[in-house]
């Protein structure tokens, strides 16, 4: 194994840019298309101004629910910026939270609680307006509960004089009438901004990582067809490895170093996306490599040339792409042909399990390539 | 010694080689010569173990060809194709096929090998070679086992006059100082009767025989 650590080392001193390159492609372009369709969704979110004239809890919590909506853009801002902002019609509309916001909200009053401004270009004025009142009326609307709760719990108590049934319903139907308003108003937009929110996440970060690993995984072993030139053959027969075991080990060698990567896309993936690393994840990787390789690998022993090597790998990539999803949606694709699912190696690994399928079609091939004789006439020798 | 015995090989129903029979003791330089398609590389490569004979029998040192794996030791191949790596250096080359070859040599040791046939360029990539200087590598690379039967198949063709004489030099004293059995084929008769001890005639035309036999060479009858 030493011998072909070394002359592995030979080779890659040749072409270790392209190596690196293709190492690192899948990682690249994942992260790649992951932030530039963040970005396109940053770009297509309503920039809107918040002023914040106190620091209340009730005011900052209000600010919070703004900016979790994935609609709007905020930017906190002073009331003299966000108004010449507005100006330059940088932002949309501007909204100021008002001193006094949450002892207003706390007396259960609703005037004057937020000022807003618009630009003759705003086009969102009114959607946000409306979301950013219905926030405001949920916490009206829980403070008056409370209130309406603390006042009820003080009368029953201290007072001599019975709540009449008929009182105490029409009390909560009050509140509940007010609490289903704006429970309404509420789930409607936010509704409305997950569907939005759901469509800019078209990729699946594995999904993508997978296809981009597959072309990736061609293009590095297309060594194979490289090494197996013709004139050089027959050398092989008078050296301690034959041809066969010294694609193999060196397949391995790749192996090795693919798992390494991996790996280091695995941690890279952690802190950047926030992947959870799960054994089950860790297998799945594993043997969606080990497949991958061996797919190549049968590849590359069944080309000669190296164009038909690389086209094929195009296509299968493009087809394997189409069937996973990742470019289209394929639902009705799957349930027309619901065997696709099962021929497709990408399949396993992104529902988190272990291959078998590919893993041992793939291995008795290549134990057949392996074993079988080759024939003895070496032309052009 | 290498015997061989009765010969025979068979494409499908066309006959190459036809009860060919010779023996080559060490230290002699044999040369094939014979017209394009007479057989000359189908003898060589069976005589190298990549192919097997349809009839007859052949032996090196008394071993006989069925134990291939033990004979390759014993043999050095250099196929008429130039099998180097283009995108290597003289020196990765050697170093390449030493790592995967029987036997260790230090790159002293190899670099020598190179520079006893005039190839000094070391450090060069292979690309940047003459075509001689290619072919003195193909044949460096096929002795980096210390092979005893030396088969090289045109081993000095398209080259220029100094190379190939430098190649020859080097042939004829791995014979006679180190005893090597060595049977090349050539297309240049000057080449094969200045350096050959006896040639082997392969294929019906009389050309050849009637050529050396003028030039006053042994011919061995097969
Ligand atoms: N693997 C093969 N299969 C079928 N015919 C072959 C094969 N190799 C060589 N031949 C034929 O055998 C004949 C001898 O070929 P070869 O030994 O290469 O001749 P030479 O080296 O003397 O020019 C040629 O006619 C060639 O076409
Ligand atoms: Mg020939």
């Amino acid at each position: 194994m030493k011998a072909i650590v070394q002359t592995r080392l030979i080779h890659l001193k040749k072409h270790w840019v392209s190596l690196i390159f293709w190492l690192a492609f899948p990682v690249i372009a994942t992260v790649a298309i992951m932030g530039l369709t963040n970005s396109l969704q940053q770009d297509s979110k309503v920039p809107v101004g918040i002023v914040l004239e106190e620091t209340t809890p009730l005011a900052t919590t209000l600010v919070d629910s703004i900016k979790r909506t994935p609609i709007i853009q905020v930017y906190q801002l002073s009331e003299e910026e966000a108004l010449y902002q507005l100006q330059q019609h940088k932002l949309d509309s501007v909204f100021i939270i008002q001193d006094g916001y949450e002892e207003q909200i706390m007396k259960g009053s609703r005037n004057r609680l937020i000022k807003s401004y618009r630009s003759d270009l705003s086009f969102a004025y009114t959607p946000i307006a409306e979301m950013i009142i219905s926030y405001v009326q949920q916490d009206t609307g829980r403070t008056k509960a409370a209130y309406t709760i603390q006042e009820l719990n003080k009368q029953y108590s201290n007072s001599t004089q019975n709540w009449t049934w008929g009182e105490i319903i029409e009390k909560s139907k009050d509140i509940e009438k007010e609490e289903n308003l704006l429970y309404t108003t509420f789930r409607f937009f936010n509704a409305d901004t997950e569907a939005d929110a759901n469509q800019f996440v078209l990729f699946n970060p594995w999904g993508l990582w997978a296809v981009f690993a597959f072309l990736s995984t061609c293009m590095i072993m297309d060594w194979i067809i490289k090494e197996r030139r013709k004139s050089l053959t027959p050398r092989f027969s008078f050296m301690h490895i034959s041809l066969k075991s010294y694609l193999l080990k060196n397949a391995g060698l790749y192996l090795l170093l693919f798992i390494i990567v991996d790996i280091m896309t695995l941690i890279l993936f952690k802190f950047n996306m926030r992947e959870v690393i799960t054994q089950d994840l860790i297998g799945s990787i594993l043997s969606f490599r080990l497949i991958l390789l061996m797919g190549a690998f049968l590849l590359a022993i069944l080309s000669t040339r190296l164009p038909t090597y690389y086209g094929i790998s195009f296509i299968l990539t493009l087809i394997i792409a189409i069937i996973s999803g990742a470019i289209l949606p394929n639902e009705g694709l799957m349930t027309q042909y619901p065997w696709l699912e099962i021929a497709n190696p990408l399949a396993p690994f992104l529902s988190r399990e272990i291959g078998y399928g590919w893993f041992i079609v793939f291995g008795s091939l290549i134990g057949i390539w392996f074993v079988r004789k080759e024939k003895r006439n070496v032309k052009g020798a | 010694m290498l015997k061989v015995h009765n010969l025979s090989k068979n494409y499908g129903s066309r006959s190459v080689l036809n009860d060919v029979s010779f023996n080559v003791k060490e230290g002699e330089v044999i040369g094939l010569v014979g017209e394009n398609g007479a057989g000359k590389s189908t003898l060589l490569q069976i005589l190298a173990t990549l192919q097997r004979p349809t009839s007859g029998s052949i032996t090196l040192y008394d071993k006989s060809y069925e134990n291939k794996k033990k004979l390759r030791k014993e043999i050095g191949f250099v196929p008429q194709d130039i099998a180097i790596w283009d995108e290597f250096t003289v020196e990765e080359n050697m170093v390449f096929f030493e790592k995967l070859a029987w036997g260790n040599k230090t790159k002293d040791q190899l670099k020598k090998l190179c520079l006893d046939m005039k190839l000094d360029r070391w450090k060069e990539p292979v690309t940047s070679l003459s075509g001689g200087m290619k072919r003195k590598l193909n044949i460096a690379i096929s002795l980096i086992h210390d092979p005893n039967l030396l088969l090289l198949d045109e081993p000095t063709v398209g080259i220029d006059l100094k190379s190939r004489k430098e190649i020859g030099n080097y042939l004829q004293r791995l014979a006679s100082d180190k005893g090597k059995i060595i049977l090349y084929t050539s297309h240049d008769m000057d080449e094969i009767i200045t350096l050959c001890d006896r040639i082997v005639c392969i294929g019906e035309d009389p050309f050849y025989q009637d050529l050396l036999q003028k030039a006053g060479k042994s011919i061995i009858p097969v």
